[in-house]
C-alpha cells in the first residue's frame, strides 16, 4: 500500500490570480495542448503564454491562436469552453492547480507529478496515464484506461490519487504500479489488469475480470457483489484496518463515507494465480 | 501460355504454387487455387479506366491535382487501408503520411490490431508455416475457421500437409478446435471445445494457471469442464511441436488484446516443456505486410499519427474507427480497402461526409461515395510487388497480365510530388 497523505495538499485558489484560458471556437479537429501546464505559465507574461505552442490537427499553432488568455505568471489555471477535443491538458505538470470547466479530451494529466487537476465535467480516455504524483479529481465520468499504461509500456500510474465521482470505463489502472484510484460509480471490465501494486476502490459495480493478471495490490469493491476470474481464490472474511485509514483520509477530503463500509467486514480473495498471486480483491460483506 | 508458381494475392496464405493460363492478355484458367483465389484471378479487370473527380472522368494529372489539394487543405487527414496492396505502396503511403502529418492506419485495427497490442506486452513465440508443415503434431485453431476463410491452409501448411517429420500428414497430427459454434473447421477436429461466447479470456487464463499447477476453486470455465482443460494442457505439454492459430473469434470478442496476451504467454510458458508457437490467421493478402512495413518505417504496427512531425502510436486514439467515429479527421485517403462496407455505421457516416480519395482496382462502395477515384493495377495480377504471408515471410508477387492502370506505388509517388511542390 502506498502513502496517500502527500497528495492531500489542496491549495485554495483565488480566481483573480489565475490564468484563464477560453477555447475560441468549438472544433472536432483534435487539439494537442500539452502546453496548458502550470509549470509553463509561471514566470510568463500573458503574451508569453499566448505564444506557447499547440497543435491543431497537423498544424502547429500557438495557444493564443486557439484560446483567449487572461492573466499571467501563475500556476493556477482555469480552462473553459468546449474542450472535448482538447488533449493532454496538464500533461507532465508538477505543481499548481488546473480547473477544467466542462468536459475534457484525452490524456488529461498524463505523466503528471504534482499539483491538482479538477474536472467539472467528464474526462476522456487515458486520464492520469503514467501519473506519478498529485491529484486528479473528476466530477463526472472518466473514460477508459484511467491511470493506465500506454500500449507496450511496462507500468502505468506510479503514484498520486485519482478520484472519479461518476463511472469509469475499461482497464482502469492497467499495469498500475503505485497510487490510489477511487471510482464512486461503476467501472467496466479489466479494472486493475496486470497491476503490479497500488489500490483501486470502486463504490458502484466492479466490472468483470477485475485484477486479471495482477501481481500485488488491492482492489476493493464496496458493492457486495463482484464477478471474479477463476484464477482468484477465497481466503477469509475480515475487517481490514488499513482500509479505515484510507477511508478516513477520503472523508477528510470531503467525500461522504458510509459507516457500514468503514466498520464492516470484507471477503478477501487472492490472485491472480497465473502470476505471483499476492494481489487481493476485497468485497464488502455486511457489518 | 501457362505461368507456373504464381502467388495468389488474395488471403494471408499467399499460396505460391498457382498456375495461370494467359491468352491475349486475359486469364483463361487457373490451377490449384481455391474458389476465392480462382475468382480473384478470373475476374481481374484489365480494361483501361480513367480517374474520376466529383463524378466526372478526368485525366491523371488533374486527378492527382485534385487529390493533393484535398490533402493539403485538410487539417487532420487520415490514410487508411493498405491490406490489399504491396509493401512498396505501403511504404509510399507512410512517406505521404509523414509528409502531411497525417494519421495512418491499416485494416489490422479492425481484425488483428489486438494481436499487435497483445504481442507488444508479451512477446511472440512464433515460427514459419514451413515449420508447421514439417514438424507440428498438435495444431489448435482458436476462434478461426480456415476451412471457409483460408481454404488451402489445411492442405498446404497445417492439417493435411505431409512434411519431413509428419510423413503421414493428418494421421501424424492431433487437431483441436476451440470456438463458440461448431464450424466446418470444427468438423475436422479430433477435439472440439465449444466455449460460451465471450469467455475466451477466462479459458485462456485458466489454462495458464493450470499449466503453472495452481489449484483452482472451479469445476467449469466458459462452458468447458476443468477436466477437459486439464486434458488439453497435458496434450500441449506432451506434444513435440505445437501451434495455435487464432483468428477474429479471439481478437474481436471479450478480452480482445488481453486474451491474446494470455494466449501468447501460454505458448511462451509451454516452451519450458516442448516447442510451442502461436500465429494469427491474417485475412487480407498483405495485411501482415502493412504491420511489417509500418513497424519498419515508424516503429509501430498500426494506429500511427505524424501530426507532431514524429510518429505517435495509440490504438483507440489513432485507429481509423475511432478517428472517424469521433469526427477527428476531415479528409481521407483510402488505399485498397472498402471501409464504407465494413466499418461501424458511425465511422462510415463520417467518412461519407468528408472528402475522400480512393485508390483501388475495383469500383467498391467507398469509391462510389469518394470525391476522387484513382483506379490502379492489381498487385499479383497486373503488377509486381511484395506481400507478407501470415507468418511474416515476404513473397514476390508476379505480374501475369498487362494493365493500362498505374500501380498504387506510382500514384502515391505522383501525389507526394504534387504535395511537395
Ligand atoms: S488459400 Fe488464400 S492464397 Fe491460397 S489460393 Fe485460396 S485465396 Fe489464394
Amino acid at each position: 500500500m502506498g502513502c496517500i497523505s502527500c497528495a492531500g495538499f489542496v491549495i485554495a485558489m483565488s480566481e483573480t490570480d489565475a490564468v484563464t484560458l477560453r477555447l475560441k471556437e468549438p472544433t472536432t479537429i483534435p487539439i494537442e495542448a500539452d502546453s496548458i501546464c502550470p509549470d509553463l505559465f509561471v514566470g510568463r507574461s500573458q503574451a508569453g503564454i499566448e505564444s506557447l505552442p499547440a497543435f491543431y490537427g497537423r498544424r502547429k499553432v500557438t495557444l493564443g491562436d486557439l484560446f483567449t488568455v487572461e492573466g499571467e505568471n501563475s500556476d493556477q489555471v482555469i480552462v473553459e469552453g468546449a474542450l472535448r477535443y482538447v488533449k493532454k491538458i496538464g500533461q507532465r505538470m508538477t505543481r499548481g492547480r488546473v480547473v477544467v470547466r466542462g468536459d475534457v479530451g484525452l490524456h488529461l494529466g498524463a505523466y503528471m507529478r504534482g499539483g491538482e487537476i479538477v474536472v467539472e465535467g467528464n474526462a476522456g480516455d487515458w486520464a492520469g496515464a503514467h501519473m506519478q504524483g498529485g491529484r486528479i479529481w473528476i466530477r463526472g465520468n472518466a473514460g477508459h484506461l484511467l491511470g493506465a499504461a500506454y500500449r507496450g509500456e511496462k507500468r502505468g500510474m506510479n503514484g498520486g490519487v485519482i478520484i472519479v465521482e461518476g463511472n469509469a470505463g475499461r482497464e482502469v489502472g492497467a499495469l498500475m504500479r503505485r497510487g490510489l484510484i477511487v471510482v464512486l460509480g461503476d467501472v467496466d471490465e479489466f479494472a486493475g489488469v496486470r497491476m503490479i501494486t497500488g489500490s483501486i476502490f470502486v463504490s458502484g459495480r466492479l466490472g468483470a475480470r477485475a485484477g486479471a493478471g495482477m501481481k500485488r495490490g488491492t482492489i476493493v469493491a464496496f458493492a457486495d457483489h463482484a464477478e471474479l476470474l477463476p484464477t482468484f481464490r477465497y481466503d477469509c472474511r475480515f475487517q481490514p484496518t488499513f482500509l479505515r485509514c484510507y477511508l478516513l483520509q477520503l472523508h477528510a477530503w470531503g467525500m461522504s463515507i458510509d459507516d457500514d463500509r468503514l466498520e464492516g467486514f470484507y471477503r478477501r480473495y487472492h490472485g491472480d494465480l497465473t502470476t505471483l498471486g499476492k494481489g487481493e480483491i476485497l468485497i464488502y460483506d455486511q457489518r | 501460355m501457362w505461368i507456373e508458381n504464381v502467388v495468389c494475392p488474395f488471403c494471408g496464405c499467399l499460396c505460391d504454387d498457382i498456375a495461370v493460363e494467359v491468352e491475349d492478355n486475359r486469364i483463361k484458367s487457373v490451377k490449384r487455387a481455391c474458389s476465392n483465389g480462382r475468382s480473384v484471378f478470373l475476374h481481374a479487370p484489365t480494361e483501361a479506366r480513367r480517374p474520376v473527380v466529383d463524378g466526372k472522368e478526368v485525366d491523371w494529372p488533374d486527378a492527382i491535382d485534385a487529390a493533393a489539394r484535398i490533402l493539403m487543405k485538410s487539417a487532420s487527414p487520415l490514410i487508411y487501408g493498405l491490406s490489399s496492396t504491396a509493401s512498396e505502396a505501403q511504404r509510399k503511403a507512410i512517406a505521404l503520411a509523414d509528409l502531411l502529418g497525417a494519421s495512418i492506419d491499416s485494416t489490422s485495427s479492425i481484425c488483428h490490431g489486438p494481436t499487435s497490442i497483445g504481442i507488444q506486452s508479451q512477446g511472440e513465440p512464433t515460427c514459419t508455416l514451413g515449420e508447421v508443415k514439417h514438424r507440428s503434431d498438435l495444431v489448435i485453431f482458436w476462434g478461426c475457421n480456415p476451412v471457409e476463410a483460408h481454404m488451402r491452409h489445411f492442405a498446404r501448411y497445417s492439417v493435411l500437409a505431409r512434411g519431413k517429420f509428419t510423413p503421414q500428414g493428418r494421421k501424424d497430427r492431433t487437431v483441436v478446435v476451440v470456438d463458440v459454434r461448431p464450424t466446418l473447421t470444427a468438423r475436422n477436429a479430433d477435439i472440439f471445445l465449444q466455449l460460451r461466447p465471450g469467455s475466451d479470456y477466462e479459458v485462456l487464463i485458466t489454462l495458464r494457471a493450470m499449466l503453472k499447477g495452481a489449484r483452482l476453486d472451479v469445476a467449469e470455465v466458459g462452458g468447458v469442464s476443468v477436466a477437459q482443460l486439464a486434458d488439453l494442457v497435458e496434450r500441449m505439454k506432451r506434444c513435440r511441436f505445437g501451434v495455435v492459430f487464432f483468428g477474429m473469434g479471439v481478437t474481436q470478442t471479450g478480452g480482445k488484446h488481453w486474451s491474446i496476451a494470455e494466449l501468447v504467454a501460454l505458448a511462451a510458458e509451454l516452451n519450458a516443456h516442448t516447442r510451442f508457437n502461436v500465429m494469427p490467421m491474417r485475412g487480407h493478402g498483405n495485411v501482415a505486410g502493412a504491420d511489417c512495413t509500418l513497424t519498419w518505417q515508424t516503429g509501430y504496427p498500426f494506429a500511427v499519427n505524424f501530426a507532431r512531425g514524429y510518429p505517435q502510436y495509440n490504438p483507440g486514439e489513432f485507429t481509423a474507427v475511432d478517428l472517424l467515429a469521433r469526427q477527428e479527421v476531415d479528409a481521407a485517403l483510402i488505399i485498397a480497402s472498402d471501409p464504407m462496407a465494413h466499418l461501424p455505421r458511425q465511422a462510415a457516416e463520417h467518412l461519407n461526409r468528408i472528402p475522400t480519395i480512393v485508390l483501388d482496382p475495383e469500383m467498391n462502395l467507398t469509391a462510389r461515395v469518394a470525391r476522387v477515384v484513382l483506379p490502379t493495377a492489381i498487385y499479383g495480377i497486373s503488377a509486381v510487388g511484395t506481400a507478407y504471408r501470415m507468418d511474416n515471410i515476404p513473397l514476390p508477387l508476379k505480374k501475369v497480365v498487362n494493365s493500362p492502370q498505374p500501380t498504387d506505388e506510382q500514384v502515391l509517388d505522383w501525389i507526394i510530388e504534387r504535395v511537395k511542390t
